[in-house]
């Protein structure tokens, strides 16, 4: 297989885009991934194109990329794979490259969830996740199906709901520098813990917002890659991994195997560890899953999460920052946008040119859980210097 | 004659003593299921079922499907569903061949009591029977409910008028009136009865077979009355009935109606009512939900059996709903319900209990309950109740 670089990047921001529709977010996360490109990017160039999109929003994701961007020539695949989209649409672009088929291709990730009432954007987006008939009658709004995972994981594991409000307080901080993130605003540890409760064990902090978005990225072969940039970031691995979609089902739900299975194979690909990894994008739509994703990313041992945020490990500054964006907690969470705005991030990361930047940044991963836990994506990418 | 074999009693947990309220996921079916199952609880044997209410949910088709679901009975049984209130299910029993189940089963003061005839048991034989009207009370077909407002008038013309002109000795039990007019035409032998409609004579024979109490068990319902006497002979009487305390406040959020998947409903009718899993040929553990299965040859399964769940469990997670939930009644518990020994989970709603009290660890039962309203539809299937503490 062939090596394949990044060479551009770049995203709307995240927030409650009432004024722009997703025919206005693409063409504005696109041209901000083509600005991006440090020698330029002619759009003829574009070989294909896939596109992670959840919704369905003003018509069919595939025709509406191509009709957007004035891409009609090209095959257009939309790419839906729950919350894991993002990612998984790196990887799929990844593997038409790497086989040699494609030269050039665009990955974008987007998705309109503020266009619908509030009052109904839960039985909607609960239609498509959950069984109609056994799961969807008993109100398992989304916060519910991540609660249940933590509820047992606080109970089997040291961690606490301190635990989880550091890590709101520190994905706040983290969005606080970064334009593009939809919470810009620093919280406390009380705040987190004295905010009303949404499903218990998360109180409002611990809860991703609803957002709206889009995030572009250019991916290339190593054989035009210098034509494009001389700072090309590599993906050195892409995993996708799922497990049984009924929650009854999963035995331990102290853990996601989906995301264990995702990063054994990103990880694996790359020919690293996890302790080769300088800064990571995970995916905290709410504040335990990411204590969570510690241990299945090999970040942390088993029960062990805690004790890397009691550190301050994974802020920016310790030795694994993680979320350096804000997450999903204070960047935002268009779902089909959000894993594509990850490798966003950490691009930036890499080329040393991030808000929030992660001193010396070589390895970057990213990675999304979803379905709603049934499951993941994840991406590792590697900076330029390498 | 009748030959009552058993009496099942159910009273939901809310409300008061004096007046207990039915669940926001209990209806007159799921409060006629729990006394059902109580009749039925030592392996007896109903060949037909009649369920005696004025608040039947389903009125064009439906309730006796799930009513023989959640009795676990053969769907073949002829189901009868009778409108009417005490007199009615009193005629519905005193007319019974063996091995009837009838239920009554009320909303208005919620409870719900069955009783199971047989070839021996509890005797009972019908001695009076008299319609007359006194309206005092209407509801029509839309539900609005007119009340005269004149409880003398009642008591004069429709109960007193009533005994009197039927001829019936002095009762020892009278059902479908307030305690204070029975204990004045029976004193020292009414029971005090939780109930006034269909229910309530099923109630007083419940009481009447506890303190083998002979004598004449009258129904009434305005000015209509039925009256039994009951004889010698044992039934067996099964009470579930919990403490009462009040119904958990809860705030409604109006907004979006929930739609539902008929077609989906139908798949997941049996088993969900029933509380099966399938059974694959050649596989160790159980589906459940029941689905075609492939094997390691890619081989297809759909030769499945339908085998009844255990209805006792431990909580393996849960959590509680506070964030208001447009169409739903916040908050509220799930839970994820580890069932005893057969390596099944299943995630349910909770039930009979303040949301947010269920615990890790904590054992309870699954019953059948209203789990939702979805565009109109009752969508039943079963939740669990906690132990009492």
């Amino acid at each position: 297989m062939r090596k394949v670089a990044v060479v551009g990047a770049g995203m709307t921001p995240f927030a409650e885009h009432f004024a722009l529709g997703i025919k206005d977010l693409l063409p504005m996360a696109f041209a901000e991934c083509a600005a991006s490109v440090d020698k330029g990017l002619d759009r003829g160039d574009i070989q294909a194109a896939w596109f992670g999109e959840l919704s369905t929003t003003d018509g069919f994701p595939a025709g509406i990329l191509a009709d957007t961007l004035d891409l009609p020539d090209i095959p257009v695949t939309r790419v839906e794979n729950a919350c894991a989209t993002g990612n998984d649409a790196v990887r799929n672009a990844l593997f038409g490259i790497a086989s040699g088929a494609f030269d050039v291709a665009l990955v974008v990730g987007a998705d309109k969830v503020r266009e619908s009432a509030s009052k109904d954007t839960f039985w909607e987006w609960a239609g498509m996740t959950r069984d109609m008939a056994w799961d969807y009658p008993l109100g398992l709004v989304a916060p519910a199906n991540f609660a249940l995972h933590v509820a047992r994981y606080l109970h089997e594991s040291p961690a606490t709901k301190e635990h989880m409000a550091m890590v709101a307080v520190k994905n706040h901080h983290h969005a606080v520098s970064n334009p593009k993130a939809q919470l810009r605003f620093d919280i406390t540890v009380e705040q987190a813990l004295d905010a009303p409760t949404v499903v218990a064990p998360f109180g409002l902090y611990d809860c991703t917002p609803q957002s709206d978005g889009a995030a572009a990225l250019l991916l290339v072969s190593e054989d035009v890659a210098d034509r494009y940039t001389d700072r090309p970031v590599w993906i050195r691995g892409v995993g996708l991994g799922l497990d049984r979609v009924m929650h009854q089902h999963k035995r331990d739900m102290t853990t996601f195997p989906a995301t264990v299975k995702a990063a054994k194979q990103a990880l694996g690909m790359a020919g690293l560890t996890p302790s080769d990894v300088d800064v990571a994008e995970v995916h905290d739509c709410f504040t335990g899953v990411e204590l969570i994703s510690y241990e299945d990313l090999g970040f942390a041992e088993r029960f062990g999460a805690c004790k890397l945020v009691e550190a301050g490990v994974t802020s920016v500054g310790g030795t694994l920052p993680v979320n350096p964006s804000g997450g999903l907690k204070a960047k935002g969470h268009p779902p089909g946008a959000t894993g594509v705005a990850q490798c966003v991030e950490i691009f930036e990361q890499l080329r040393g040119e991030a808000a929030n930047q992660v001193d010396g940044a070589r390895i970057g991963l990213a990675h999304n859980i979803g379905g709603p836990t049934a499951v993941s994506a994840v991406t590792v990418l590697e900076g330029p210097g390498a | 004659m009748t030959q009552v074999s058993s009496v099942g009693t159910y009273l939901p947990c809310w409300g008061s003593a004096l007046r207990r309220q039915a669940g926001d996921d209990e209806d007159a079916l799921t409060l006629a299921v729990e006394a059902g199952r109580a009749a039925l609880s030592d392996s007896g044997v109903a060949e037909r079922v009649i369920v005696v209410s004025r608040e039947l949910p389903l009125l064009e088709g439906g309730n006796a499907a799930v009513l023989l679901a959640g009795l676990g009975l053969d769907p073949e049984l002829e189901v009868t569903e009778r409108l009417g209130g005490a007199p009615a299910a009193l005629d519905a029993l005193s007319s019974a061949r063996p091995r009837t189940l009838v239920i009554g089963t009320d909303l208005e003061r919620a409870g719900a009591a069955a009783a199971l005839t047989g070839d021996e048991g509890l005797s009972l034989r019908a001695t009076a029977r008299l319609a007359r009207s006194l309206p005092v009370r209407t509801r029509d077909a839309s539900g609005a409910v007119h009340d005269y407002g004149d409880p003398r008038l009642l008591r004069e013309r429709g109960l007193l008028a009533s005994v009197t002109a039927a001829a019936v000795e002095k009762p020892v039990a009278i059902a479908g009136t307030d305690r204070k007019q029975a204990g004045s035409l029976c004193p020292g032998t009414a029971p005090d009865l939780p109930t006034t409609g269909a229910s309530a004579p099923l109630f007083a024979l419940a009481a009447l077979a506890e303190t083998g109490t002979t004598g004449t068990l009258l129904a009434v319902e305005q000015a209509t009355l039925t009256g039994v006497l009951v004889e010698a002979g044992q039934a067996r009487v099964h009470r579930r009935e919990l403490p009462a305390r009040p119904l958990p406040k809860g705030k409604y959020t109006p907004g979006a109606e929930i739609p539902i998947s008929l077609a989906a409903y139908d798949r997941a009718f049996e088993p969900k009512l029933r509380w099966e899993a399938a059974r694959h040929p050649d596989r160790e553990e159980l589906d459940f939900p029941p689905r075609y299965r492939v094997g390691q040859d890619g081989s297809l399964s759909t030769d499945y059996t339908l085998v009844p769940l255990p209805r006792t469990g431990t909580v393996y997670t849960g959590v509680t709903v506070h964030v208001p939930v447009p169409g739903l009644k916040t908050p509220y518990s799930l839970v994820i319900v580890e069932l005893d020994e057969v390596g099944v989970r299943a995630l349910v709603k909770v039930t009979g209990t303040e949301p947010g009290t269920v615990d890790i660890g904590d054992r309870g039962r699954m019953v059948l309950r209203r789990v939702a309203v979805r565009s109109g539809v009752p969508d039943y299937g079963y939740a669990f109740e906690p132990e009492e503490a």
